[in-house]
């Protein structure tokens, strides 16, 4: 509204506002909109964090709620400006937008991240409302707030959570990517010497037809039934068992991510002794030495947690140097809150660039050299996700591999970033 | 004078090297054919020491090359054949069961001259093979063991 829409609504306003009659009405019907007034008022502070500043900025005026959230007494508050409580986590030109609205005589609206006397961080959707004198000029601000911190704290969690998930589903892509080629190569087998077995029966039935007096000559048949046929089957037969082992191992992974978890306080000496020992005739036999040291404690599920470390000594029989003794040394440790345990091997070692292919499902380095379906690493990898821990490798090929598995310490140093 | 290309299988299923094999000697191909089981038997092969001069000079070779395979995959021996000045005109048929379109993708830019998805057509696939042969043969001797 322009001004002079604004002069002209205020004159045709008094032309019809009928003159007071008398002192007493005039009183009354005053003494009415302030009580009036006074309720709105209240009503207000019930709800929203108040507070007024002169044209300057320095609070003339703060509600109950606001020293509440800002902790500051009210004689700590009036006479200062809002500066007291800035957190520093916007820019000043954000504050400088701020002031060119309210300065211009514009309201604004935005959201605050404050921070209280105790050091503490809280968050308010604000309105500041000027009061402008006759020039339109700003005499007092007045802000009204509304705390959202809580909000605010979920919409960050929020983000995470997105991100976690866009994360887990780039990782279920490669698996159903890997899953997929997988599959698919025995299903070529399976399909091509079908065709084979199809040309075989082929010839065959052409022998037969080709008949004299009933007998068909065993050369005919020879290539058939002595190599086409069998070899057909032997590859039939493979691809069926192979497409069968990497069913039933994508089974297993997926059952994993719905086995329950009972997340507790682990004695890791116990739990590493336990599956040292339940090795034993293994390691007995490869004549290891498995010297173990001081574990710390960590926060996991027992079974699970068995279950890694149980496929990590496992994985240093399997890829043992065969001229020489095995040695497997098992330690822990703390760092930066977390447990963090290592088994080290003087195994064959991984090569630099296969290193972060060891934990892709169904990859194996080397399929001839050792029996297994390439998914012991990432079962490991995936419980131990699940129970907020990590798992890595360290390896030079000749000389051992070792490997990390980091697990939370306990209940107050659980990290909060999985 | 005329020299038929060896057709080098790169494949680390046994089944699936038997199965181009004979399919391509179903489709009337003599050429003679050696049986790589991983990416670096193929590279042992072109960059070994003394590799050069065991191939005898003026052969001109076919390759085969399956994507995923264990020690070295088929998208670094394309890669490391790509940027060989003396290897780099070798014809490379990819031969793979994917057919993401990102690796298809991939193996064009890395410079492979056909992507065939398995399980294949065998009729294509020879007449592919088959040309590709003729081309090497007629165009690119000798275009291996040259300096």
């Amino acid at each position: 509204m322009t001004r002079e829409e604004l002069l002209a609504r205020l004159s045709a306003l008094e032309s019809v506002v009928p003159p007071p009659r008398g002192g007493g009405d005039h009183e009354a019907e005053l003494l009415a909109a302030v009580t009036e007034l006074r309720d709105i008022k209240a009503a207000l502070d019930e709800h929203s964090i108040v507070a007024i500043t002169d044209g300057a900025g320095r609070i003339t005026y703060v509600n109950d709620k606001f020293c509440a959230i800002s902790q500051y007494a009210r004689e700590e508050l009036v006479g200062r400006d809002h500066r007291i409580i800035n957190s520093r986590h916007h820019p000043p030109e954000f504050f400088r937008d701020l002031w060119t609205a309210i300065g211009h005589g514009r309201v604004w609206h935005g959201e605050i991240k404050n921070r209280a006397k105790d050091g503490s961080h809280y968050w308010v959707e604000t309105t500041i409302f000027p009061r402008l004198d006759a020039a339109g000029r700003p005499v007092q601000y007045v802000a009204i707030r509304t705390d959202i911190t809580r909000r605010k704290a979920d919409e960050l969690e929020l983000q995470r959570f997105t991100a976690e998930l866009a994360e887990k589903n780039k990782e279920l892509e490669a698996i159903v990517y890997t899953v997929s080629h997988d599959l698919r190569s025995p299903l070529v087998n399976v399909q091509g010497f079908s065709r084979q077995l199809a040309r075989a029966c082929e010839k065959i039935r052409a022998a037969a037809a080709g008949a004299v007096e009933g007998r068909v000559p065993a050369a005919a048949l020879k290539q058939p039934v002595e190599e086409a046929i069998p070899q057909a089957l032997r590859f039939i037969n493979a691809g069926v068992t192979k497409m069968e082992m990497l069913l039933a191992g994508l089974l297993r992974y997926s059952r994993l991510g719905r086995v329950a978890l009972s997340i507790g306080p682990l004695d890791m000496d116990g739990l590493i002794a336990n599956a040292v020992a339940a090795m034993k005739f293994q390691l007995d036999e490869a004549k290891a030495e498995v010297r173990v040291g001081a574990l710390p404690p960590c926060l996991g599920d027992a079974t699970q947690t068995n279950q890694v470390f149980a496929n990590l000594l496992d994985n240093a029989l399997k890829y043992r140097v065969p001229d020489r003794p095995l040695r497997i040394e098992i330690g822990g440790r703390v760092e930066h809150g977390a447990a963090i345990y290592t088994v080290a091997d003087n195994g064959v070692g991984i090569p630099c660039e296969h290193q972060p292919k060891i934990f892709e499902i169904f990859h194996r380095l080397d399929p001839d050299a050792t029996a297994g379906e390439g998914l012991g690493l990432t079962i490991a990898q995936r419980v131990l996700e699940r129970q907020r821990g990590r798992i890595w490798v360290e390896s030079a090929v000749g000389k051992g591999s070792t490997f990390f598995v980091s697990l939370p310490l306990g209940e107050s140093s659980v990290p909060t970033q999985s | 004078m005329k020299v038929e290309p060896i057709i080098l299988i790169v494949e680390d299923d046994e089944g699936h090297a038997i199965l181009i094999r004979e399919n391509l000697e179903a489709a009337g191909l003599s050429n003679c054919m050696l049986h790589f089981r991983d990416g670096q038997a193929a590279l042992d092969f072109f960059f070994k020491p003394g590799a050069a001069a065991a191939r005898g000079p003026g052969q001109v070779y076919l390759v085969l090359l399956d994507i995923r395979m264990p020690k070295v995959d088929g998208i670094e021996v394309l890669r490391q054949l790509k940027a060989d000045p003396s290897l780099r005109k070798l014809p490379v048929i990819m031969l793979t069961t994917t057919d993401d379109a990102r690796e298809v993708e991939r193996c064009h830019q890395l410079g492979c001259s056909v992507y065939i998805q398995k399980p294949v057509d065998y009729d294509r696939f020879a007449e592919a093979i088959r040309r590709l042969g003729m081309f090497v043969t007629l165009m690119l001797v000798p275009p291996v063991n040259g300096n």
